[in-house]
């Protein structure tokens, strides 16, 4: 044998560090901006707080046709002229909603990087809106609704989230609508939504080569001609833990997998457990070899894959799993994976696995940090959450000095194997019947 | 190849294994493919699933793919644990055969089925690429057989066959490694001589079967798929130049041109202009495919309520105005632009510019010739591309690819 035996030991680390931050005031916004010496590209993001919560009930996807009618052309230039002003430029615009903002990114080569977010702003303050353009995004929208809803998984997720937050809530409906409430949206609500939530100067986010990028410049053309300040936050949503288990099955005849979307509520993004419900989620769904997926996949075959996180936003958190499985196993995998879920529950990580999860979360924070859109992400949850300028840094050192009692006690207060809610979706005809027999907990057919 | 960048303390280790689909005889298909698989499932000194743990557990970020061309390793690490990287690499390279139990392949021919259920027969349209593969390339030609393969095949080999695939082509006159980040040469240098240097070359290693075929075919074919799909889609392909020609750079182009964004010719005659198609699902691309003329693809979904008769009438008079309407300085100068970012955006992570060193110094015998891809692309002028679609793009050479929702057939869909 000609092979090294010896596996090699760690070299010397070398410091970790985060990008410089810089803040500028202008326009009555702020650019904070991180400077990345010698990249050719640089990311602006401007970040409003506009986010899908502002949605009114039954129109749920009003921010998102916002989105997409704001490259059909702006006050001075129509469609056509404005996708080749801007992609002339090698830059295209990526303009998106989530529960807390509403995002305007443009990429772009660093001396193009000031033409680009002149455009990206000009599209977001002073879109053109024509009623004619936005009743076609909006039913350009429905049919992609219905598209990606053909898909396996946006259905599972609707009914997931429908049980979570309660149907009646915007947090319980999907963050871009259905096609149904995508089809109610009218010209007027996008335009009010434009008119109250778009005008606002929000914050520019910048990641590149600050020796080249004037930042002052920067803001002055995406903070033009806006007024006022931001919503007030509001505090995080009530909750309670369930104490039983629902089994929510979602028809797909024919389906040859299962799709498995399993969860509960959870703390929002500010709980002072973070770190060690990171690290324990981690340990049961996130790393490769997590208890999850080996179980699932590398001991039973059931799957291709199967991951476990807990997603946080300003005012809620939910645990969730989510997986794709062979039809014929759904029950097994279902059983197996409340199995794992309650394992870690009562008895927490051990050292070996919770070493695995310190150091991947840490040693990710440079690994997946390396491009000015990363980079540019990773401001954004600062601004987000009101984070220091050294989070990163502290978020390092967090995850490594993390305990095992410190981890296991976040599992026993933040899982909750008993309170799931597990949806199924694939062919009812194949499944039902084993799903009731299993007694997992209360079925119920979802109407989705 | 060792490329130093200091800016940021992570690396990444890229092998390119000069193995794919296109090496796989009948009766082999997927093998390629399920190798990818059993390399992360232990070898000599490494246990089952201690891989991934070794390289999760360090910070890192892996994956590995494979293709018709080549198979292909990476993990990006934080620098401190490069030569954990080499040596786990050097031990699957030279130490897999002896750890290859029965249990671990019968386990990942399950991992490969479910793949295959999650990624092409549970999805919408999902298995247009296998469909297309078998209409582009004839039975017997390299790239005609889907690089995930068929699951009778590695149903039917022996744990013997597998190892013999391993043998033959995981060696490493095989192998590209390339390292790039906070690492310098003279330490990989000494690093690679130490982990693989003693590892034993294979003395020959049959080439692929020959992918020698003429560019574009010279009759029409056509098929038409009822399935559960929510709208009827066209794919036309056509098989146009090898990735890595001047043929291909021009079709590069023509593919930005004619459907890469809402400036592109599709776009703004399909989507917007006539309103025939759905804007979020129409588009072109060419598939970089080194050892025989590799396929541009053009794509559109119907609106509701649109025939997709109109649609692929409308499809054809846009790919034919190519010729017959020069392509402006607008056109391409905005293609010229697009592709300088996507280029530079490749080459902005450790990961991108390793396996892009990689491909070409495993396709083209020379690393340097990375440098010549972008200034190639620019050097396009409007006349290539109306040359390049004049002779790849004919009707009489076109594969017609559609997908009708059940229940619709003949109908408007």
């Amino acid at each position: 044998m000609t092979l090294v035996a010896n596996r090699p030991a760690a070299g010397a680390a070398r410091p970790y560090a985060f990008p410089e931050i810089r803040r500028v005031s202008v326009a009555g916004g702020t650019v904070i901006a991180a400077h990345l010496p010698g990249q050719l590209l640089a990311s602006s993001l401007l970040m409003l707080d506009a986010g899908a919560a502002h949605e009114s009930a039954g129109r749920e996807g009003t921010a998102t046709v916002l989105a997409k009618s704001l490259e059909e052309g702006t006050k001075t230039r129509d469609s056509a002229a404005y996708a080749l002003a801007l992609e002339g430029l090698g830059a295209e615009l990526s303009a998106s909603v989530d529960w807390d903002s509403f995002r305007v990114s443009v990429p772009a080569p660093v001396p193009l990087l000031l033409d680009a977010v002149r455009l990206a702003a000009e599209a977001a303050r002073t879109p053109r809106l024509d009623p004619e353009d936005v009743t076609r995004v909006r039913d350009d929208e429905v049919t992609a609704l219905r598209m990606d809803w053909a898909q396996p998984g946006p259905r599972a997720d609707a009914a997931l989230r429908a049980d979570l937050f309660g149907a009646g809530d915007r947090y319980g409906r999907p963050l871009h609508g259905d096609p149904t409430s995508v089809a109610a949206v009218t010209v007027d609500d996008v335009a009010a939504y434009h008119d109250s939530w778009l005008l606002k100067p929000g914050v520019l986010l910048i990641a590149g080569d600050l020796d080249t990028l004037d930042l002052t410049a920067l803001g002055e053309a995406a903070f033009a001609g806006t007024t006022g300040a931001g919503a007030t936050a509001e505090g995080p949503l009530a909750w309670e833990t369930r104490a039983q288990r629902r089994v929510i099955l979602v028809d797909r005849p024919g389906s040859v997998q299962s799709t498995l979307r399993i969860g509960h509520r959870a703390p929002e993004r500010a709980t002072p457990d973070y770190v060690p419900m990171t690290l324990a989620a981690t340990v049961l769904g996130g790393a490769f070899t997590s208890r999850l997926n080996h179980l699932i996949r590398e001991v039973r075959g059931y799957s291709y894959g199967i991951r476990g996180s807990y997603a946080m936003t300003r005012r809620f958190g939910r645990f969730e799993v989510a997986a794709g499985v062979q039809t014929a196993v759904t029950v097994p995998a279902i059983t197996d994976t409340i199995g794992e879920i309650a394992r870690t529950q009562l008895d927490g990580v051990t050292e070996e696995e919770l070493a695995v999860a310190r150091s991947w979360r840490a040693g990710q924070l440079s690994v997946e940090m390396q491009t000015p859109g990363a980079i540019v992400g990773a401001l954004s949850t600062l601004v987000l959450h009101g984070l220091p300028d050294e989070y990163y840094a502290t978020l390092r050192r967090e995850y490594l000095e993390a305990t095992v009692e410190q981890v296991s006690a976040a599992a026993a207060a933040h899982l909750h194997p008993k309170g799931l809610t597990l949806v199924v979706e694939g062919d009812a005809a194949v499944i039902r019947d084993e799903l009731v027999a299993a007694g997992i907990g209360e079925l119920v057919d979802a109407e989705i | 190849m060792v490329s130093e960048d200091r800016s940021s303390p992570v690396v990444c280790v890229n092998l390119w294994y000069d193995v794919g689909s296109r090496h796989e005889p009948a009766g082999q298909t997927g093998f390629a493919h399920l190798f990818e698989h059993l390399m992360f499932e232990g070898s000599v000194h490494v246990k089952k699933t201690e891989h991934m743990r070794l390289v999760q557990g360090n910070g890192g970020s892996l994956n590995a793919t494979t293709n018709p061309d080549r198979t292909n390793y990476f993990e990006t690490m934080p620098s401190e644990h490069l030569e954990l990287a080499l040596w786990l690499e050097a031990d699957r390279m030279g130490g897999l055969v002896p750890a290859l139990t029965q249990e671990t392949l019968d386990n990942q021919r399950e991992v490969v089925k479910n793949e295959r259920r999650q990624r092409y027969d549970n999805v919408p349209y999902g298995d247009a690429w296998l469909r297309l593969l078998e209409l582009l390339y004839p039975e017997g030609h390299p790239y005609h057989h889907a690089t995930i393969g068929s699951m009778e095949d590695l149903n039917a080999a022996s744990l013997d066959t597998f190892k013999a695939f391993h043998q033959q082509y995981y060696a490493p006159n095989n192998c590209v490694l390339t390292v790039v980040g906070d690492a310098g040469p003279d330490e990989v240098k000494r690093l690679a001589e130490k982990y693989f240097g003693e590892l034993a070359p294979v003395p020959d290693i049959p080439p692929a079967p020959a992918g020698h075929i003429a560019g574009p075919a010279t009759t029409p074919v056509r098929e038409t798929v009822t399935a559960a799909v929510p709208a009827s889609r066209i794919y036309l392909s056509h098989r146009t130049h090898p990735f890595g020609t001047k043929g291909y750079d021009a079709i590069t182009l023509l593919a930005t041109i004619l459907g890469n964004g809402r400036g592109s010719r599709l776009y703004q005659r399909l989507a917007d202009g006539k309103r025939i198609a759905q804007p979020d699902y129409i588009g072109s691309y060419g598939v970089d495919l080194a050892h025989a003329p590799a396929p541009l693809i053009v794509t559109a979904t119907t609106k509701d309520g649109v025939d997709v008769a109109e649609l692929e009438d409308g499809l054809s008079e846009v790919i034919g105005s190519l010729v017959t309407e020069p392509v402006t300085d607008e056109e391409l100068g905005r293609a010229k632009a697009m592709l300088t970012t996507a280029w530079w955006r490749s080459m902005s992570t450790v990961g991108g510019r390793a396996d892009t060193l990689g491909r070409y110094a495993t396709q083209f015998g020379d690393p340097a010739t990375v440098a010549y891809r972008l200034p190639q692309w620019l050097a396009i002028t409007a006349d290539d591309v109306t040359e390049a679609a004049a002779y790849a793009l004919k009707p009489e050479s076109r594969v017609t690819l559609t997908y009708v929702p059940e229940g619709k057939e003949g109908k408007d869909a």
